[in-house]
């Protein structure tokens, strides 16, 4: 399971702090702690705080090369305005990344799927339109659906989409596990090209012992066929149950699992 | 008699239980009645609804709101008491309507054009209903235009906005602003929440309000309206 390190994100109040105040170390930091901690990825969000456009722009320019200048794991932009993934990409010197990412919408699909077509790029695809959040799974197909067909159409190849089936918490609606689990499964047999992948932590919204909740659900959309996965990788027991789960899913290996006890990262 | 019927009542609401058949916040509750059939009873026994909803349920829900505070209560628990609050006043409405008691009052809730984020909204819908406002959800990605619209057509007390995202949150300015060229400003106060609000951002653009949580919205409309009256 790919593992996409969630921590640089401007909703998170000190990151927002430290991008407010251009604090290089500590931003530099917590790229560094993920890289370490097992991360495959580093999500980059500069958020969206008030201002033109240009100064976006100019935020996820900084952060994309303070970030780059501290690990070499490859970057996931995260953002939905195409003029600030360009921006990421123009300062971007790693072959390899993730657009973090697209709706079913066509505008938003022309635009950020033209940025995705011909590079070395995977594409973060929510299940979702404009009508709001999918309730059930057969609106969420529908969304799969018209991706698919106006990406594949602009050269985005299948191999590169990766749908985000959503996930919303458990505590609100109780229904909702076993669709997000349900809609991975049919988006795996539909297209079997494409990848998915989720935001993890919102299963958890309102509970106690949320890591908890986090890590027994990991393991659940792992066997559903999860392939890419959005959290905190400084859990340290959530990242051994990833390569548990690897394994007991054939995805990885018995040997693999070893290697990480002998690396001393696994955490009973 | 009526005392225990409310306290019963009260007792139920913080346990969280619509029906009989519910569980509650201890254990061992499923089988004894829920607040639907205790709001029936106390009706039968001739029990004033104005009584029920003041003392029955807006003190449970003041007590719901204390527990999820000092986390004691985490949502499924506060949300399931709103329900049952919700439940029963729609068995008390028309009891209401006979005895002319007035409703608390309407709101408006939506979340703004390019947003789609509805838990947060829906959360606080739930909350509003238990405090026994009537909430019409117009839904989420709602554009200034649709809500004044709305807002026009229902003359509610109150209109909710809710932004997840820093990037949509200026709709709401948006939206207000509209209000007042439509020369509707006056008629409505706006109450407004959302992750990226705060106090500061919600008197920058003259909203009349700002709810932290669903408790808060619910405490900052019952201060509005008591201007409005006093």
């Amino acid at each position: 399971m790919l593992v996409i390190g969630e921590n640089i994100n401007a909703s998170n109040r000190s990151v927002a702090k430290a991008l407010a105040r251009r604090d290089r170390p500590f931003l530099q930091d917590l790229a560094r702690a993920q890289a370490v901690a097992g991360a495959d990825f580093i999500d980059v969000n500069a958020g969206m705080e008030k201002g033109s456009c240009e100064q976006q722009m100019a935020t996820m320019e900084w952060l994309v090369e303070v970030v780059q200048a501290a690990t070499d794991k490859p970057l996931a932009i995260d953002s939905d305005i195409p003029g600030v993934i360009e921006a990421a990409l123009h300062k971007y010197r790693g072959e390899r990344l993730i657009i973090n990412s697209v709706t079913a919408e066509p505008e938003k699909l022309d635009s950020i799927g033209s940025l995705t077509a011909g590079r070395k790029a995977w594409l973060v695809a929510l299940a979702m339109g404009n009508n709001g959040m999918p309730k059930d799974i057969e609106e969420r197909l529908a969304a799969c659906e018209l991706i698919m067909t106006h990406l594949t159409r602009l050269g985005v190849k299948a191999e590169q989409i990766f749908f985000d089936p959503l996930l919303f918490p458990i505590a609100v609606d109780t229904s909702q596990g076993l669709v997000t689990l349900k809609t991975i499964d049919q988006i795996k047999s539909r297209y079997p090209e494409a990848r998915t992948v989720l935001g993890l932590s919102n299963i958890s919204y309102g509970l106690p012992n949320r890591r908890l909740v986090n890590r027994a659900f990991l393991l659940m959309a792992a066997y559903a066929g999860l392939d890419a996965v959005i959290l905190n990788p400084l859990d340290a027991k959530m990242m051994s149950f990833i390569k548990v789960a690897d394994m007991l899913t054939g995805k990885g290996t018995p040997r693999g699992y070893i290697r990480a006890h002998r690396k001393g990262i696994l955490v009973d | 008699m009526a005392e225990d019927m409310i306290s019963l009542i009260r007792e139920n609401v913080i346990q969280g239980r619509v029906t009989q058949d519910d569980e509650g916040f201890d254990e061992g509750k499923v089988g004894q009645p829920g607040v639907s059939e205790l709001t029936e009873k106390a009706l039968a026994q001739g029990i004033n609804p104005e009584d029920i909803i003041k003392r029955g349920f807006s003190e449970a829900m003041v007590v719901v709101g204390q527990k999820f505070e000092i986390e004691e209560y985490f949502l499924p628990d506060m949300l399931a008491s709103a329900e049952a609050v919700g439940a029963a006043m729609e068995i008390l409405e028309p009891h209401l309507v006979k005895s002319g008691i007035k409703p608390k009052g309407k709101i408006i809730v939506a979340t703004v054009k390019g947003d789609l984020h509805d838990i947060g909204k829906n959360i606080v819908s739930i909350l509003l209903r238990g405090a026994g406002y009537t909430v019409e959800d117009l839904g989420n990605n709602i554009t200034p235009q649709a809500i004044v619209d709305a807002v026009a057509k229902e003359r509610p007390q109150f209109l909710g906005l809710s932004a997840l995202l820093t990037s949509t949150r200026i709709r709401m300015r948006e939206t207000i602003e509209l209000l007042t060229e439509s020369g509707v400003r006056d008629k409505v106060k706006v109450i407004i929440g959302g992750a990226p609000i705060s106090e500061e951002f919600a008197q920058s653009i003259g909203a009349d309000g700002y709810g932290a949580d669903g408790f808060e919205a619910v405490r900052v409309m019952e201060a509005l309206s008591t201007n409005v009256e006093g």
